[in-house]
């Protein structure tokens, strides 16, 4: 696990011996013009900034050498040092050291500065202008070592993105090439292709490998928040950290931030009571909340759980029924998960009152959004009186999923398996009609089914879903989905195979139609739409 | 996006100009400076790419377009506005295909026996941040003109009420009248950008 | 959430202040390390407060100081300053800075200073 001081000395190494590459070119820029000011401006930034950084880590020699060398360099800026050979040699020399102090940070054998060069600096720096100062002559550094660059570089993210997106070309281009060299029957080109597919699989997971970061550097921000609202609450919480080390993407991580910190802030704002009520209920004073973090398969599951009031379910149903988001007797018949995936509709809060630390009009809504948006579930569990458990299923990586193809009226399609529950085929006699809508009976459970090429395809005005007579042929295939805990059966024209893709985002201006998570290239070149589930549910439910 | 790798195979033109967004579209601000040097230099010339719509000749700039192509095969996509004609595979860009006679209601003109051959070709303009392909049904031509030719405000403008800020002027050549767009204004509308269903 | 934007040159000194602040139930809307882009994310981020270091590669931080208060004279700025500066963080505080911090500070002391700027 990567601790925050830990996090903090990488930092400080890495931007210090950028500095100390810099300070190297602007002093021998000044060797040759001292009269350069933006040089000197520089220079005098750098060591200012490398003093206060080395003090507020604690290392108080770089801090101590900078700092003399920041009071020389601005001598020289009011011209009350000149810049002689003999101070020339005394600064380079000591900027050679604060090298050598930042990459033996960690070796505890390297001894103190040389007290020579040293007493040096303090001369330059006390005497001012007084020509007659004897300079003595130090070991020159840069003759008795060898070049040595730092093992860790900082990349921004941004070109890790771009990376990630070239990978997804090439791969597209690769299935492509595989396809081809079946068509051709090829001996040779199915063999470079094969290995062609094996070197861009590697690539790929490297990219992606470059792209993790430990859950921890977000989980570890949590104690003290959790501290903090707790105090502002007069609670008692104990948080209980697991799976710091498991590894994710970090734009990923970077996506659900806001909506974890949300969550907890919620558990211990409304879910956890304080320590009077929780004795009078017979519950330990203190309240317990977890945040765990594992690996499933592909994907990271992050569990947040409290063992507070939990839900009422009552009062969900209520405020559903109130909002008018269900008719009252379908309510009744609804089953618990289902009456709770309400709380993800926008604006349905049940905090009753806006509290310091959260509540603050974001719902739960916009935390299902940003899941949604990398492709991620969410599930609520409730038991009232015992507590609340979020179940956060998020990808490992963005780049590549699981994926069902399919067409509908000649166009290729695909869902995310993420998204998908099973596949059956029945028959349409299997079908019923009901009010708008078809039902089938699916392994026990009613499922609502829907003929995606009616939803998709049909004039607006005349659509008819719960129409068996717009289906064509006797067997149908359905791709059951589920979103928010709602299942709903999509009839499709031809289903094909599970497949790997890589989905590239719609460019503007397509990326505001919803009802598309991106497009992806097939190994024909032929262009597949790739269907957002939640969107297309939504579509559904209004339309019906 | 990729810029590399470009084969010109299936290209009718390729400008060469990568389309550099302009400082218009960059920075607002900056826009008088350019139409001002415009101004002074009197012989400036303009390459335009001019293309049919309805029975009117139209025209873009050829440094707002990347390259003109055969229209690709084109797959569609449900339940987008009726002008958005799906998106197709160009290089390995995705990009929209837009039908601007649908958009801008422009009447098209009935087919003439023996004249359509059934191909038609795309524009693929590209800026900074979108990029859209627009269908026109004749092979498009490329034209030389002196700036001072383009009128730039037009009288009849104020009375059309519409489209009038795509409109950058109306050119005069050999007794045909071309309506000069600014795509990047089209891209930019908010028209397009609330394509949503 | 009150937000906040950070200036300053270094990486690592941001760092620590965006943990700082974020841990404490501030949002860091924006991070600059130079007087230009501090120029313009004051004016897109819109914060509620800006920690400003003095010494910036582009401009001093007196001219973003300035700067910021013709476009927005109502901007709560604090000043984060190494030692050696005295004179700058005065005249700063003379051009409308609410306060200043002392590098290396200590997370309290960023947090007081901080939270009574924001009360002002």
């Amino acid at each position: 696990m990567k601790s925050r001081e830990q996090e903090y000395k990488e930092i400080f190494i890495a931007e210090a011996l950028e500095y100390y590459d810099a300070l190297n070119r602007h002093i021998s820029v000044l060797e040759k013009n001292p009269q350069d000011d933006q040089a000197l401006a520089e220079t005098f930034r750098l060591l200012h900034n490398l003093k206060a950084n080395a003090k507020a880590i604690g290392y108080l020699q770089i801090s101590d050498v900078s700092h003399k060398l920041e009071t020389a360099f601005s001598l020289i800026r009011s011209k009350e040092l000149s810049f002689s050979q003999e101070v020339v040699a005394v600064l380079f020399d000591g900027i050679d050291l604060l090298g050598d102090l930042i990459t033996n940070i960690d070796n505890d054998t390297y001894g103190e500065p040389d007290p020579v060069l040293m007493r040096n600096l303090d001369i330059i720096v006390d005497s001012l202008s007084d020509s007659t100062i004897e300079l003595a002559k130090v070991q020159k550094y840069n003759t008795a070592k060898s070049l040595s660059l730092s093992d860790l570089i900082y990349i921004p993210i941004k070109k890790l993105d771009h990376m990630l997106n070239l990978v997804g070309e090439l791969m597209i281009d690769r299935d492509r090439i595989i396809s081809l060299s079946r068509e051709l029957d090829n001996d040779e080109l199915k063999n470079v292709s094969s290995h062609l597919y094996r070197i861009t699989e590697d690539l790929q997971y490297s990219v992606m490998g470059a792209r993790l970061v430990n859950i921890g550097s977000l989980f570890n921000k949590f104690p003290r928040i959790v501290r903090d609202i707790a105090i502002a609450e007069n609670k008692e919480v104990n948080l209980v950290l697991e799976g710091q080390d498991i590894q994710i993407d970090r734009n990923i991580l970077q996506i659900i931030t806001d909506s974890l910190l949300h969550l907890v802030r919620n558990a211990v704002n409304h879910g956890i009571e304080s320590a009077a009520e929780r004795v009078k209920k017979g519950k330990p004073s203190t309240g317990q909340l977890s945040l765990i973090a594992r690996n499933d398969r592909d994907n990271v599951i992050i569990t947040l759980e409290d063992d507070g009031k939990g839900i009422d379910l009552k009062q969900v149903r209520d405020a559903a029924i109130e909002r008018k988001l269900i008719m009252p007797d379908v309510a009744k018949a609804l089953p618990d998960t289902e009456m709770l995936s309400f709380l993800f509709e926008p604006g349905f809060s049940l905090a009753k009152e806006v509290t310091e630390f959260s509540g603050r009009g974001v719902g739960l809504d916009v935390v299902k959004n940003a899941i949604d948006s990398m492709g991620g579930r969410i599930s609520i569990n409730s038991v009232k009186g015992k507590g609340t458990t979020f179940i956060l299923q998020l990808p490992t990586s963005i780049a590549v999923k699981g994926a069902l193809l399919f067409e509908v009226d000649n166009i290729f399609y695909a869902i995310p398996l993420i998204h998908t529950e099973q596949v059956v085929a029945i028959t349409t006699d299997e079908l019923h009609e009901v009010g708008e809508v078809m039902v089938a009976d699916i392994k026990g459970e009613t499922v609502t089914v829907v003929y995606l090429h009616e939803l998709l395809n049909a004039e607006e005005a005349d659509m008819r879903l719960g129409d068996k007579s717009k289906l064509k042929g006797q067997i149908q295939n359905i791709i059951v989905v589920s979103y928010n805990n709602r299942k709903l059966g999509l009839i499709v024209d031809k289903l094909y195979r599970q497949q790997d893709i890589v989905i590239k985002p719609l460019s503007k201006p397509l990326d505001t139609i919803d009802l598309y998570g991106g497009v992806t290239l097939l190994g024909t070149g032929k262009v597949c739409l790739v269907l957002d589930v939640p969107a297309i549910t939504r579509f559904f439910i209004t339309r019906r | 996006m990729s810029k590399q790798g470009k084969k010109e195979t299936d290209s009718v033109i390729l400008s060469q100009a990568e389309s550099v967004a302009s400082p218009a579209l960059t920075d607002p601000k900056e826009s008088p400076a350019p139409e001002a040097a415009k101004v002074s230099a009197i012989t400036e010339m303009v390459h335009l790419i001019v293309f049919k719509l309805g029975a009117e000749d139209y025209a873009i700039k050829i440094d707002q377009i990347k390259e003109v192509t055969v229209t690709p095969s084109i797959t569609r996509m449900p339940r987008t506005p009726g002008f958005v004609k799906g998106v197709a595979n160009i290089r390995g860009d995705i990009i929209a295909i837009m039908n601007l006679e649908e958009r801008f209601g422009i009447r098209q003109v009935a087919e003439q026996e023996g004249a359509g051959s059934g191909v038609t070709y795309t524009l693929v303009i590209e800026a900074k941040e979108y990029s859209i392909g627009v269908i026109v049904r004749e092979m498009p031509q490329s034209l030389n003109l002196a700036v001072s030719k383009i009128d730039k405000t037009p009288a009849f403008l104020q009375d059309i009420n519409v489209h009038e800020n795509y409109i950058e002027g109306i050119a005069k050549v050999d007794n045909r009248l071309i309506i000069v767009l600014d795509m990047y204004r089209i891209l930019t509308s908010d028209e397009i950008s609330q394509l949503s269903v | 959430m009150k937000k906040i934007l950070i200036v300053d040159d270094s990486f690592y000194m941001r760092t620590m202040l965006k943990n700082m602040l974020t841990d404490a139930g501030y949002e860091v809307v924006g991070e600059a390390p130079n007087g230009q882009t501090a120029l313009e994310l004051a004016k897109t981020t819109n914060p509620d407060l800006i920690t400003l270091d003095v010494i910036l590669p582009d401009n001093t931080g007196l001219d973003v100081l300035k700067g910021i208060k013709a476009d927005q004279p109502d901007m709560k700025v604090v000043i984060v300053s190494a030692v050696g500066q005295e004179v700058i963080v005065n005249e700063a505080i003379e051009f409308g800075a609410l306060a200043y911090i002392v590098k290396p500070f200590s997370e309290e002391k960023v947090l007081e200073v901080v939270s009574k700027a924001l009360a002002e």
